[in-house]
């Protein structure tokens, strides 16, 4: 188990270990087969060569596996704690191409006491791709015991 | 071999083999709602429901990926706080798709679809053996720099009228079926 992570331990500034993860075809079709989303903008290689749905002729992960793997750097710190995601906002800002590398993080902007098992953090959260340019960016609540 | 036939190596869960997959099959498409069809302000109760197992929450981290043990081992999850095996935040992604196939609802499906952003809000865990059901409401259509609009409210209830989780979800849609048609023939038809 983690180190313990508690509310009061927890201070405006600190920042969220990073995920770092390249997204290939098969990558995007293992998150499409788990989620469902068959859009032939992540799936289909010929098809999005001619439709550009996003200007691109290559497919484009998933928004929500980008929210996913935002959601998965606050998982990893919060939930081997028993922490757990109230909120989270997300704004996807550019379509990410198969075969990018993104880097998710976060950082604890807000802290909410409100009584034990409501105390809760916020976070500002974003996603860069291989060349510094973000490609999502939000904001999470995050319950902390 | 075509791209259904690489993906279909990947299934493992019931649902996953079960699924329709094909987005830009036409008998599909011919049930859809289209943007310059939606009825702002309608509520529906999606009649399908998702019957929660343990193999379809560790499908969804394994997916992601999210290697995380409280996705996949209970008695880990509980030692950490939980109450049980722990669902993925955005596991709600899998349950959506998997119940709206037609009618109110299906323009997650519809191609050409673009994803804006969405703010989630979690109520309750998802926990296994919940049989989940989704309620619906049109929230909002826009048109801004020649791109259609779209936000809905979703709220996910288990089989206890608990409600699980609400979102606000925005999509960037073709405007009509004939639009639609034209991104199945690999045409791109986004703008107004």
């Amino acid at each position: 188990m983690a180190d313990r992570l508690t509310f009061e331990s927890v201070n405006c500034g600190d920042m969220l270990p990073e995920v770092k993860q390249h997204v290939d075809q098969e990558a995007i079709w293992r998150h499409a087969v788990t989620s469902l989303d068959y859009n032939p903008v992540h799936n289909a290689p010929e098809w999005c060569q001619t439709a550009q749905v996003f200007g691109l002729p290559v497919t484009v992960m998933h928004g929500n596996q980008t929210m996913s793997l935002m959601a998965t750097v606050i998982t990893g710190w919060a939930y081997p704690v028993g922490g757990r995601l109230k909120r989270m906002e997300v704004k996807l800002i550019k379509p990410v191409p198969v075969d990018s590398t993104c880097t998710y993080g976060g950082v604890v902007t807000e802290k909410h006491p409100i009584g034990k098992g409501q105390d809760f953090v916020v976070l500002d959260l974003w996603a860069t791709n291989q060349d510094g340019d973000q490609v999502a960016v939000g904001t999470a609540q995050v319950t902390l015991p | 071999m075509g791209y259904l036939e690489e993906m279909a190596k990947y299934q493992k869960t019931q649902k996953q083999k079960d699924f329709s997959a094909d987005f830009l099959e036409r008998q599909q498409i011919d049930d859809y709602e289209f943007w310059d069809q939606i009825e702002i302000g309608k509520e529906t109760e999606v009649p399908e429901k998702f019957e929660v197992k343990a193999e379809d929450m560790k499908a969804y981290a394994e997916g992601v990926p999210d290697s995380n043990p409280v996705f996949y081992d209970e008695e880990y999850a509980r030692k950490c706080g939980h109450d049980g095996l722990v669902a993925h935040p955005i596991f709600g992604t899998q349950v959506a798709f998997y119940v709206l196939r037609k009618g109110h609802g299906s323009w997650i499906r519809t191609p050409g679809a673009r994803n804006p952003g969405q703010i989630l809000e979690w109520y309750d865990p998802i926990r296994v053996g919940d049989v989940l059901s989704i309620k619906l409401k049109g929230h909002d259509k826009w048109i801004k720099r020649g791109k259609y609009y779209m936000r809905y409210l979703s709220e996910t209830y288990d089989q206890n009228g608990t409600l699980k989780a609400r979102g606000y979800m925005t999509l960037i849609l073709p405007k009509s079926r004939e639009d639609v048609l034209r991104f199945v023939k690999g045409e791109h038809a986004l703008e107004a």
